[in-house]
C-alpha cells in the first residue's frame, strides 16, 4: 500500500533578506526529517515552541518548498506536479489551526466558509449538491443545520473548531495536519474535539498529523509519536513503547513537565525542572540540540551531534547514551 | 482558617449594558491565609478572571463589584481610587496571562520595574533600579544587570513572565493575584515558573490567588482550590482532597477530561457534554444543570454552598441524596 504521506530527508528553511553588505541567505529550520504515514494512522509531533513543528506541518502541505529532500503525497512529489494537478491534489491535504476563530473569515457565513473548498476542488458541483454537502459535514462534526447561517463571531471556540474541521473534511481529504487544534480550547471541550477527530478518522480512513506541545494531549490520538527539538527529530516511536519509557532525555523531560492532576505525583516533581534557556533555532548548539539543557550531557554531547539511530521495536532516538532496558 | 489575610464575603461582579445587567460572579465567599496558594479553577465564562479584576480595581467601566473583600483589614471594594492605588503599591499586585502585552515595548525592563517603586515608594530612580535588578536576579533571570537594560522583545516568553513576576513582587505584596500566568508557556517553562511561585509563597509569606483551568497546575502549586462555574463556587477545599475525591459533578467531569500521562488509554476520552456558559442572565437553577449528567428535579433551584467533610464546601443537591 502506498503511504498517503511521506517525507524523505526533508530540510526546510526560511529566507533571511540580505542587507547592504549581507547576502540573502536561507536559514534551515528543520533538518532531514523522515516520516511515513498510512491511511487511518495518526502521527503525533511534539516539541516546545520554536522547535519547528508547525514549519514541518506547513512543509508537509507544500506551503513551504523544501531546501532539500522531498515530500510525497501518495507517492507523488508536489514539487513536480503541474499547477493544476497540484491544486486538485490539495483537496487530499487539509489543515486545521490553533486559533479556531481567527481561522475563519469573519465576513462569511459558515455555509459560505464551508462551500469555498468545494468551489475550488469540485467546481462542477451544482448549488443544491453543494448545500447538501455543507449540511452533511455540519452534521458529521456535531453542529445543528442552523449553524450554516451564522457568522464566526457567534460561535464559541469549540464550535469554531468544529467548523474548522468541517471545512477540512468537506473535500474528502486523505490527510489532515492538525496544528495545536485543541490548545486554545477549554479542557472540557478539548476532549470533545479529540474524540471527534478520532471518530472521523475511523469513518473516513483519515491520516492525521497531530502537532502539540503537550504530550498528554497527543497520547490518546496518536499511533506514533515524534519528538522534535530545535528543528531535529530526537525520538520517533510507536505510541505505547514511547509512553512507557521515552528513550531521549529531552522526551523524558517533556513527559515529566506535563502536570498530572495528582498532588502526590506533583509534590515529588517540584524542583525537578529543566534548567537553562532554550537556545535559538538560528544558533543551535554545535553538539546535541538538547546538550545545553540536558542533565546527563558530557563533553561528547557538546561536541558531536548524535544521529537518529534505530533501536529495537521500530524506535529511533538521537542520543549518545540511549540505554535500552533488557 | 485563622489569621486570614484576605476574606471575600458575597463578592459579586455585574456588568450593565443596553440590554440590562449581567452578573458574572455571584456571591463568592473565600478566605486566604498568609503564604497560602489558592487555585481558582474554571473555564471560559466562569467569572474567574473578573473576580481578580474586581479585587484589583480593574473592571471595565460598565463593571461593578458588590460585597466585601477585606485585605489585611481594608475593604478593597469600597476604597477610593486613590486609596486602592496605595494598596496596590504596598500589599497587592497582579500577574497577567500574556506577558508581552503587559509590558511596554518601548521601555527597558529595568525602567519599567523601577517605575512602580518610584511611584509607590518615592525611591530615587537609581535606588529603584538597584532594587529592580536584585529582583530580576531573585526570579533567576541570568545576568540581571544586563537584562535590566534590555527591551521586552529581547526576552523569550518564559523570561518575560519572570519579568512580570519580578515586577509584581517588587512592592513586596502580601497578596499576589495571578491570572493564568503559565497558560501561554511551554510545559517545560511552565514547570519552572510554577516552582518559582511556590518558592515565593513559602519564603516570603506572600499569599497567591492563582486562576487556572488546568487541574495539573493546581496539583503542582496550590494548597487549596475553589471550582467556579457560571460565576458561582461549586466546590472548594484542600487541593489534595479535591483532586482525589471531587464531589461536584462538574469537578468530577473536569478531572476526568484532564489529559493524563499515567492513566490507561481508553478508546474515547471522557468529555463533559455541551459548552461552558458564557454571558446571559444568572439562572435560578444550578448553572451546571444544563450539562450535568446527574441532574435531579431539585437542580432547578441553586443549591447553597455547604460544608462537605473537613475544610470542604459543596454546592450540589446530590449532597442530600442518600
Amino acid at each position: 500500500m502506498i503511504p498517503v504521506l511521506q517525507a524523505r530527508d526533508l530540510t526546510v528553511g526560511y529566507k533571511i533578506p540580505g542587507g547592504l553588505l549581507a547576502r540573502p541567505l536561507i536559514l534551515p529550520i528543520i533538518h532531514r526529517v523522515n516520516l511515513t504515514l498510512h491511511a487511518g494512522q495518526t502521527l503525533g509531533i511534539v516539541g516546545e515552541s520554536g522547535c519547528g513543528k508547525s514549519t514541518l506541518g506547513r512543509a508537509l502541505l507544500h506551503l513551504i518548498p523544501p531546501i532539500s529532500g522531498q515530500v510525497l503525497w501518495q507517492g507523488h512529489d508536489p514539487a513536480s506536479l503541474s499547477p493544476n494537478d497540484l491544486r486538485l491534489r490539495r483537496a487530499d491535504m487539509q489543515i486545521i489551526f490553533q486559533d479556531p476563530i481567527a481561522a475563519l473569515d469573519p465576513r462569511m457565513t459558515i455555509a459560505r466558509i464551508l462551500s469555498r473548498p468545494l468551489a475550488t476542488f469540485e467546481p462542477d458541483l451544482t448549488r443544491p449538491a453543494q448545500q447538501a454537502r455543507v449540511a452533511n459535514v455540519l452534521h458529521r462534526v456535531g453542529l445543528s443545520p442552523d449553524f450554516a447561517a451564522r457568522y464566526p463571531h457567534e460561535l464559541s471556540g469549540g464550535q469554531a473548531q468544529r467548523v474548522g474541521i468541517a471545512r477540512a473534511i468537506i473535500g474528502r481529504p486523505k490527510v489532515i495536519i492538525c496544528d495545536e487544534p485543541v490548545s486554545a480550547l477549554d479542557v472540557s471541550i478539548q476532549a470533545q474535539v479529540v474524540n471527534l477527530l478520532m471518530d472521523l478518522q475511523a469513518e473516513m480512513g483519515l491520516a492525521l498529523v497531530f502537532i502539540s506541545h503537550n504530550l498528554a494531549v497527543v497520547r490518546h490520538i496518536s499511533h506514533e509519536v515524534m519528538v522534535m527539538c530545535l528543528g531535529r527529530v530526537v525520538e520517533h516511536a510507536p505510541r505505547d513503547a514511547f509512553y512507557s519509557r521515552p528513550l531521549h532525555p529531552y522526551a523524558q523531560a517533556l513527559k515529566r513537565a506535563v502536570p498530572e492532576p495528582d498532588v502526590a505525583v506533583e509534590r515529588l516533581r517540584r524542583g525537578q525542572t529543566l534548567t537553562g534557556e532554550l537556545p535559538s533555532i538560528a544558533r543551535p548548539p554545535a553538539g546535541c540540540v538538547f546538550s545545553s539543557r540536558c542533565p546527563q550531557a558530557v563533553d561528547l554531547c557538546h561536541q558531536t551531534r548524535p544521529d537518529l539511530a534505530p533501536y529495537p521495536g521500530t524506535r529511533q532516538a538521537a542520543c549518545h547514551f540511549v540505554d535500552i532496558e533488557p | 482558617m485563622n489569621a486570614d489575610l484576605l476574606s471575600l464575603r458575597d463578592v459579586s461582579v455585574h456588568f450593565s449594558h443596553a440590554g440590562g445587567r449581567t452578573t458574572v460572579v455571584d456571591r463568592v465567599s473565600l478566605d486566604l491565609a498568609e503564604g497560602e496558594v489558592l487555585g481558582i479553577v474554571g473555564e471560559s465564562g466562569s467569572g474567574k478572571s473578573q473576580l481578580l479584576f474586581a479585587l484589583m480595581g480593574l473592571l471595565a467601566a460598565n463593571g461593578h463589584a458588590t460585597g466585601q473583600a477585606m485585605l489585611a483589614g481594608q475593604d478593597l471594594l469600597s476604597l477610593s481610587p486613590r486609596a486602592l492605588d496605595r494598596v496596590r503599591g504596598a500589599s497587592l499586585s497582579m500577574i497577567f496571562q500574556d506577558p508581552m502585552t503587559s509590558l511596554n515595548p518601548y521601555k527597558r525592563i529595568g525602567d519599567q520595574l523601577a517605575e512602580g517603586l518610584v511611584h509607590h515608594q518615592n525611591l530615587t530612580r537609581s535606588t529603584a533600579l538597584v532594587e529592580a535588578t536584585r529582583m530580576l536576579d531573585r526570579v533567576r533571570i541570568p545576568d540581571a544587570a544586563r537584562a535590566a537594560r534590555r527591551y521586552p522583545h529581547e526576552f523569550s516568553g518564559g523570561m518575560r513572565q519572570r519579568v512580570m513576576i519580578a515586577m509584581a513582587l517588587l512592592v513586596k505584596p502580601r497578596l499576589l493575584l495571578a491570572d493564568e500566568p503559565t497558560t501561554a508557556l511551554d510545559v517545560t517553562i511552565q514547570a519552572q515558573v510554577l516552582d518559582l511561585m511556590s518558592e515565593i509563597a513559602r519564603d516570603t509569606g506572600t499569599a497567591i490567588l492563582f486562576v487556572t483551568h488546568d487541574l495539573g497546575v493546581v496539583a503542582r502549586l496550590c494548597d487549596r482550590v475553589a471550582v467556579l462555574y457560571g460565576g458561582r463556587i461549586m466546590e472548594d477545599g484542600p487541593a489534595e482532597a479535591m483532586l482525589s475525591t471531587p464531589a461536584h459533578p462538574y469537578a468530577r467531569g473536569l478531572l476526568a477530561t484532564t489529559p493524563r500521562m499515567e492513566a490507561p488509554i481508553t478508546p474515547r476520552l471522557a468529555t463533559i457534554a455541551g459548552t461552558p456558559r458564557s454571558g446571559g442572565a444568572m439562572l435560578p437553577s444550578c448553572p451546571f444543570a444544563p450539562r450535568c449528567p446527574d441532574r435531579l428535579p431539585a437542580c432547578d433551584t441553586m443549591p447553597a454552598l455547604r460544608a462537605h467533610g473537613p475544610m470542604r464546601r459543596l454546592a450540589c443537591h446530590l449532597q442530600d441524596v442518600p
